[in-house]
């Protein structure tokens, strides 16, 4: 794969030529990866394609779950729950460990929330997801009921023990990717309408963040936007970008971009040693590997 | 006796453009507001009827208090319920999806005919699936209480803009062209036969081309209670200028009416006895001529309950 060295620092990250293989191919909308480190194995979802797949390299790849409702972004929580941002499903739901599905959220205030795009655990055991209206609009996911009820674009924050539901940020439009830095006490959120920029939050005690502050806005002149986000133990923040994938300091300063030659949606570390960087487009699943481990998923 | 109009809400951000009168108020689409907003004649008020509409642009009641529309950012044809949900209905026409529709009507079979052009507008989001690559007027049957088939009429047409079925059902007028998009801009009359599917179109009426430029042909029609073709055309830039335009079923042209404002969009008949003819526009307005000696043709279905939702 090629790469952009924006700061010579990029190539402590990465190799001069990184493999870009291809684990997974003709998804509709690939989307959601999360690594199982039970297990040692990538869970994606097909949005279009409503399905949730599993992929154990050396082995292949099997559906685990279909329809999902659409889902979207996915993540672990600390009891190794498969946690779902439902989309199209309009909830936020888990796979327990008997592999049965629980619901988590459906409504805010008493009104049905918008289509949950991504999601994250807080050590504390809340849930993070970003919640936007996009997912009642776009061809091929849209849910049963396409009425918008919410007015506001927002990231929500469920407690550990499911009563405490806030609204954490509600001051831009189209949340999507969302990441903790390493040590939680930062929370990156982007935008992913036509403004597409970062922003990065300070986490308080109790959940709540701090105003946001711009953290980086990409350059728009090749395909792709921002969307999904992970972090590496240094801090570094990859996010998808026009062009693939960029890399981007703690201090808001692009090192070098990872340039996949497809319409990156997220992305998940995994691996024995969080070294390997699954890597979802549009159509297929890339695997690339980095020097330095991403934060690793509970 | 010239129609005098007068301006009874707007400007509203944007065009206005579908109308559908509900027995007490008219509906109207503020499309860039993604809005449905409601205009009550008795009391001159405008109330909010549906939000995120997501730019439907046109609209029409089915049975059931149902609203269908027009979603063109949505690429679909939506039914807004009486509960306040808004379910999608088939939007894919042998596997693939189509346009982004305009205008549509609901005949009494409860089938959706709609126009399905190319848009300049690029929907919202990754584009992921390609348009048609035809230009045609659509239809809907239900198939079962939640599913339905979609079906397409025209094959020959390259920007079908609005839609009208006459008072039997066994004509579809279909004004086809876009200034820009097509060398014709055509009011064609479709025979419709028993199971759907349409003859051979005969042409009522074209607009033509001047120095000035493209005339814009019809964005919006209406029938009247004795059949003809109300239709709203035109604009300031070439041509008669923006015009109401009444038709026989021939094509011959019974009346004109000069609009007082620029790029007219839709017209349809409403207030009592649907003896009121109102008009959207590109300027966000709606507008209403009273006293004209035409009556509305009856819509198939029209809501019981007018009211928010």
């Amino acid at each position: 794969m090629d790469i952009d060295i924006i700061d010579p620092s990029f190539t402590r990250l990465v190799e001069p030529r990184p493999p870009l293989d291809c684990v997974a191919q003709g998804i509709s909308f690939g989307e959601g990866p999360v690594w199982d480190r039970r297990e040692q194995c990538l869970y994606f979802v097909d949005i279009i394609g409503s399905r949730i797949w599993k992929y154990k390299p050396g082995i292949g790849r099997e559906v685990v779950l279909e329809p999902t409702g659409h889902a979207n972004g996915m993540t672990f929580d600390r009891e190794g729950r498969l946690t779902v941002a439902g989309w199209s499903g309009r909830s936020i739901w888990r796979i327990e460990r008997d592999g049965s599905v629980v619901t988590l959220v459906t409504h805010y205030q008493g009104k049905k929330i918008n289509t949950p795009n991504d999601i994250v655990v807080h050590s504390s055991g809340a849930i993070y997801w970003t919640d936007s209206p996009n997912g009642l609009l776009f061809g091929g996911m849209v849910p049963d009921d396409a009425q918008q009820y919410i007015d506001e674009h927002g990231v929500y924050r469920l407690s550990r023990d499911g009563k405490d539901l806030t609204r954490v940020i509600d001051d831009d439009v189209y949340f999507n990717g969302i990441a903790f830095s390493p040590d939680e006490s930062l929370l990156y959120v982007n935008n992913s309408m036509d403004v597409q920029h970062i922003r990065v939050f300070d986490v308080h005690g109790d959940g709540t963040v701090g105003p946001g502050r711009p953290f980086y806005k990409p350059k728009r002149s090749e395909p792709g936007g921002v969307d999904g986000m992970k972090v590496d133990v240094e801090g570094n923040l990859y996010t998808t970008g026009p062009g693939g994938i960029h890399v981007i300091d703690p201090n808001g300063r692009l090192l070098g971009r990872l340039k996949v030659p497809a319409h990156c949606t997220n992305m998940a570390w995994g691996g024995e040693d969080w070294r390997s960087l699954y890597i979802a487009t549009i159509h297929a699943v890339y695997r690339t590997r980095v020097k330095i481990p991403g934060v690793a998923v509970w | 006796m010239p129609w005098h109009f007068e301006r009874v809400a707007g400007p509203f951000r944007g065009a206005t453009m579908g109308l559908a009168w509900d027995g007490s108020g008219m509906l109207f689409c503020a499309v860039d507001e993604e809005r449905i907003l409601r205009f009550d004649p008795e009391t001159g008020t405008i109330e909010e009827f549906r939000k995120y509409t997501q730019r439907t642009s046109g609209i029409a009641w089915g049975p059931d208090n149902i609203l269908f529309g027009s979603q063109e950012a949505g690429r679909r044809i939506i039914a807004f319920m009486p509960d306040g949900s808004a379910r999608q209905t088939a939007y894919k026409l042998n596997g693939c999806f189509h346009n982004q529709p305009v205008d549509l009507i609901v005949d009494r079979s409860c089938r959706i005919w709609f126009c399905d052009p190319h848009s300049a507008r690029r929907p919202p989001g990754v584009f992921v699936f390609p348009p048609l690559p035809h230009a045609s007027v659509l239809r809907l049957e239900r198939a079962s209480h939640r599913q339905w088939n979609l079906q397409q009429g025209t094959y020959d047409t390259v920007a079908p803009r609005a839609l009208l079925l006459s008072a039997d059902e066994t004509v579809l007028y279909v004004a086809d062209g876009e200034v820009g998009q097509s060398v014709s801009r055509e009011l064609r009359a479709y025979p419709i036969a028993s199971d759907g599917s349409m003859g051979c179109f005969s042409v009522l009426h074209s607009f033509g081309t001047d120095y000035r430029g493209e005339h814009r042909g019809i964005e919006g029609m209406c029938l009247d209670s004795g059949g003809n073709i109300v239709a709203c055309a035109g604009w300031q830039k070439s041509g008669p200028g923006p015009l109401i335009y009444v038709f026989a079923q021939s094509g011959a042209v019974l009346e004109t009416h000069a609009l007082p404002i620029d790029l007219p969009n839709r017209c349809a008949f409403g207030d009592a006895n649907l003896t009121s003819l109102y008009v959207t526009s590109m300027d966000g307005c709606l507008y209403r001529t009273t006293h004209i000696r035409r009556r509305g043709h009856a819509a198939n279905f029209v809501s019981v309950l007018p009211r928010a939702i």
